[in-house]
């Protein structure tokens, strides 16, 4: 369709069109992406190649310095006087060995069963057997150390390739003094991300992994380190949290889901717009005591979450403040179950958390509206626009493309978003049609921590960790490429 | 270095030789109490130090940690746990399974089977071995009421009719597995599990899919249905209480708010069955150690904390029920208005076995489905069909 045609269409027209093309361009782009994957893959065995190849090159045109040095990491460095770069690569692996020796070897070789030894009782006093956690914790922790060690290795050995052209060609090799001088100089950068790298690698991404590979374990209360061990097995897990067999949670999980993103959606944009138009109606021309209405609203974010939100929670029980007065004017004979109805249950958590979002959106679009030029609302009038054509035309616009980001980072929030669930609700109320813990008004971040805390599911609650970041990485890749923030970056400017 | 070795280990030998001989300890303890007898169990431990000075020396952390908790914990964490903890009779089989319980020492075995409740030290046992020290017998629950509210106690209509006409309510946590059974085991249904010795659940057997069954959710959806009817079972946040089935541990709440109107009683009849339910008990376990000195510490102190004198003692500071068969015929006992409705509702109760954790969801389910008004105009052959399927997934536990 050309540019011409488009235009020509009605509103609603235009729509329909731009989702289609969405889904159209849908199959594309996965392919696009599965493609880059690829030949990611592609590449990756490639430069493993092209290293095997510098290696054996290195190792047969090498001096003899160079050949040691694939025994005695840093014999090269050291030999050619760089004497702090070899005694870094000879401590190092120094440090390994002793580590792999008296821990890594041990906890690797038990990585492919966790543990086979039983805790077993002597007299009366216990001897815990093998602790599959810290044979699965050391074992990651260890698989991370010799990819560590593989990497210096490597570097150990291009540095002396890199030494011997060096001295071939004439030139001198930076001494000691010189590499720590460069280290706050032209390195600065090592420096400065050595600490960080290290503490992300230790607390998130080792964390992660093992949280991952838990997934594929029968970890839970039955399998309790360090009385009982656990051990592999494979994609059970998943097909227990995703088939529709009777005994699996397949339909409570897919009941689950769609609450979880039906939640995210109200709870975002009814959130976003409601606010924007408070933010507009105090920001109106004549409206007297501006900086009182704001302080009333901004008043629900100084109380802290919990306690307004369990106070909330207890006034809308059967027996709370808000039945008591309906049935006291006799406007109802029976309390409203707010609770424990799905339906009420959910309209309440979506009502009630409007209160809670709308001050924040209020101070977020009060700030944004303030800066929309005022001579584009006055030739748009003078132009004969409504005030809603205005909104639709100006408002909306200037909006969307400045919290753009913020209402996708706002949708993943309220995908997770633990505290208003679970402290109006608990994820209640529960029913025979759903299985595992799991309630009508439970996302999946709080079924997941029922899981963990009550039912000491582990096993599954690693794979609900997984399916939560699957949802969120999806929706998140998709949207972010369709916000105008990111598509039309030069619009505002 | 072998020689080193062997040393060493001489030197071990004999020190846990020299310290069988004498079993002192002196490390350190941690217990896990209830935050209401966190004072009185401080107290007791050093009552039992100055009775056994070989553990004088012994330093005891007893921490405040709450029976539902204190199990969840052990679970998630053994070596970080307590030494001892106290825990409620349905934690058991997960506690055992879960490797967090040491089996009671067999001396101190045989004695506390001679001197508690026969209901108590069958919820200790499990597949013929006990594993933990009966404290209380007065986990159960019976009902609380206003005497200016309701007049008759007896019959479940006529409460819900008295709190209707006086505006106040009758509470009730129907979507508990706990509180749930009144009504099931009351009918004359059954729902208990079989357990092996370590903790495993092996079979179950249920009667709920019956007429039985039937006629106690019928009476549970017209309960549900009443506008006095308010779930819930704590008393210290309900609002309007004319009655309330509730336990020993809120009769302070109870006494407070209701003045000289408090009254106590068991619980009543409805639809021509008298309520049943689950009776229960608290009781002290010993986590597992690996070491034997530490564990003579342990068993010396949970028999003492779990003594005749101690049950008593703690009755008089916090009103807990004993398990302890000569503390129980205790005159002031056998008069406290709590306890006496507790055991007069004792004889129509089922001694609470061991129960899966899935149990417990499961019976929030099918009370929150009433709730919820999901059953509310379903016919016989409807409520059977549920109660089937709620019995299936029940038995389906059992099999794993």
């Amino acid at each position: 369709m050309t540019d011409l045609e488009f235009l020509k269409l009605s509103g609603p027209a235009k729509t329909a069109w731009k989702i289609g093309n969405f889904f159209r361009l849908l199959p594309g782009r996965i392919g696009a992406g599965c493609r880059k994957l690829g030949l990611g893959i592609v590449r990756l065995f490639r430069s493993l190649g092209l290293n095997l190849k510098d290696l054996v090159d290195t190792f047969v045109h090498g001096d003899w310095k160079t050949k040691l040095s694939y025994l005695v990491m840093g014999f090269g460095s050291a030999a050619r006087g760089q004497w702090g770069r070899g005694l870094l690569f000879f401590l190092f692996q120094t440090v390994f060995n002793f580590y792999m020796i008296h821990f890594g070897v041990a906890y690797l070789g038990k990585l492919n069963t966790l543990g086979t030894i039983e805790t077993y009782k002597e007299g009366r006093r216990t001897v815990y057997g093998d602790n599959s956690f810290f044979i699965l914790l050391y074992g990651v922790l260890t698989l991370f150390f010799v990819l560590a060690f593989i990497y210096t290795w490597r570097v150990n050995i291009k540095q002396n390739r890199i030494s011997e052209e060096i001295l071939k060609s004439g030139r001198k090799l930076k001494s000691t003094k010189e590499d720590l001088k460069s280290l706050a100089d032209e390195q600065f950068h090592k420096t400065l991300l050595a600490l960080p790298t290290l503490g992300v690698t230790v607390f998130t991404i080792l964390p992660i992994l093992f949280m991952i590979l838990v997934a594929f374990t029968n970890f839970d209360a039955t399998h309790q380190p360090p009385s009982k061990l656990f051990t592999w097995v494979g994609w059970d897990n998943f097909r227990q949290l995703l088939s529709s067999d009777t005994a699996s949670y397949g339909n409570t999980f897919k009941q689950v889901l769609f609450w979880t993103l039906v939640w995210a959606f109200f709870a975002t944009f009814l959130n976003y717009f409601l606010g924007m138009l408070v933010a507009i109606m105090i920001n109106k021309k004549g409206i007297k005591l501006k900086k009182v209405w704001r302080t009333i609203l901004v008043m629900t974010i100084a109380i802290p979450q919990f306690v307004s939100l369990l106070y909330v929670s207890k006034m809308f029980a059967a027996d709370g403040l808000i039945n008591s007065y309906l049935m006291k004017w006799g406007w109802i004979s029976q309390p409203i179950p707010f609770w424990t109805n799905a339906g009420w249950a959910r309209f309440t958590i979506i009502l009630i958390n409007l209160w809670i979002g709308i001050p924040y959106l209020m101070l977020i679009a009060t700030g944004i509206l303030m800066n929309i030029p005022a001579d584009l609302y006055e030739s748009a009038r003078i132009d004969g626009a409504n005030a809603f054509q205005m909104y639709r035309k100006i408002t909306l616009p200037y909006m969307l493309f400045v919290t753009g980001p913020y209402l996708l980072s706002s949708f993943t929030g309220n995908i997770n978003n633990f505290n208003v669930i679970y402290l109006l609700s608990g994820g209640r109320p529960l029913s025979l049609e759903l299985s595992g813990n799991a309630g009508y008004t439970d996302l999946l971040i709080t079924w997941l921590y029922k899981m963990t805390v009550t039912d000491t599911n582990y096993k599954l609650a690693a794979v609900m960790g997984i399916l939560v970041f699957v949802v969120s990485a999806v929706i998140n890749l998709i949207v972010y490429n369709m916000i105008p923030s990111v598509k039309n970056e030069e619009d505002f400017q | 270095m072998r020689k080193i070795l062997a040393l060493v280990l001489a030197a071990a030998m004999l020190l846990s030789m020299t310290a069988v001989a004498s079993a002192d300890y002196s490390g350190d303890l941690k217990i896990w109490v209830a935050e209401a007898v966190v004072d009185f169990t401080k107290q007791a431990v050093e009552d039992f130090k100055a009775a056994h000075p070989e553990y004088a020396g012994m330093t005891v952390a007893v921490e405040p940690v709450g029976e539902g908790d204190a199990a969840s914990n052990m679970i998630t964490d053994v070596e970080a746990g307590a030494d001892l903890f106290v825990f409620a009779q349905d934690q058991l089989a997960r506690l055992v399974a879960a490797g967090a319980l040491e089996e009671v020492e067999p001396s101190n075995a045989e004695r506390v089977a001679a001197e508690n409740d026969a209901g108590s030290v069958g919820a200790v046992t499990l597949g013929g071995k006990m594993y933990a020290y009966p404290m209380t017998s007065d986990n159960g629950y019976f009902l609380y009421y206003d005497k200016s509210v309701v007049t008759d106690p007896t019959d479940l209509d006529a409460i819900l009719a008295d709190c209707e006409k006086a505006g106040k309510s009758f509470y009730m946590e129907i979507n508990s597995g706990w509180y749930q059974t009144a009504f099931f085991f009351g009918a004359g249904c059954e729902l208990t599990y079989d357990t092996d010795d370590t903790g495993a659940l092996v079979g179950c057997n249920a009667s709920y899919a019956s007429e039985n069954g039937v006629k106690a959710l019928k009476t549970m959806i017209k309960l549900a249905k009443s506008p006095a009817f308010v779930n819930g079972s704590s008393f210290s946040t309900a609002t309007n209480v004319g009655a309330i089935v509730d336990g020993t541990w809120d009769a302070n709440a109870a006494m407070e708010a209701f003045g000289e109107n408090y009254a106590a009683c068991k619980l009543p009849m409805a639809d021509g069955y008298q309520l049943g339910g689950f009776g229960g008990f608290k009781m002290l376990g010993v986590k597992p150690q690996t070491d034997d000195d530490k564990l003579a510490a342990c068993d010396a102190l949970a028999a003492f904390l779990s003594s005749e004198e101690t049950q008593i003692a703690r009755y008089n500071a916090v009103q807990w029920g004993p398990s302890n068969l000569n503390a129980q015929k205790l005159e002031a006992i056998q008069q406290n208005p709590a306890l006496a409705a507790l055991a007069d509702q004792l004889q129509y109760t089922v001694p609470q076995g061991q129960y899966p954790g899935e149990y417990w969801s499961l019976a929030t389910g099918l009370g929150d489905d009433i709730l919820a008004d999901k059953l509310d105009d379903a016919d016989d052959a409807k409520l059977m069909e549920v109660l089937t399927n709620f019995q299936d997934t029940a038995i389906s536990y059992a099999n794993k």
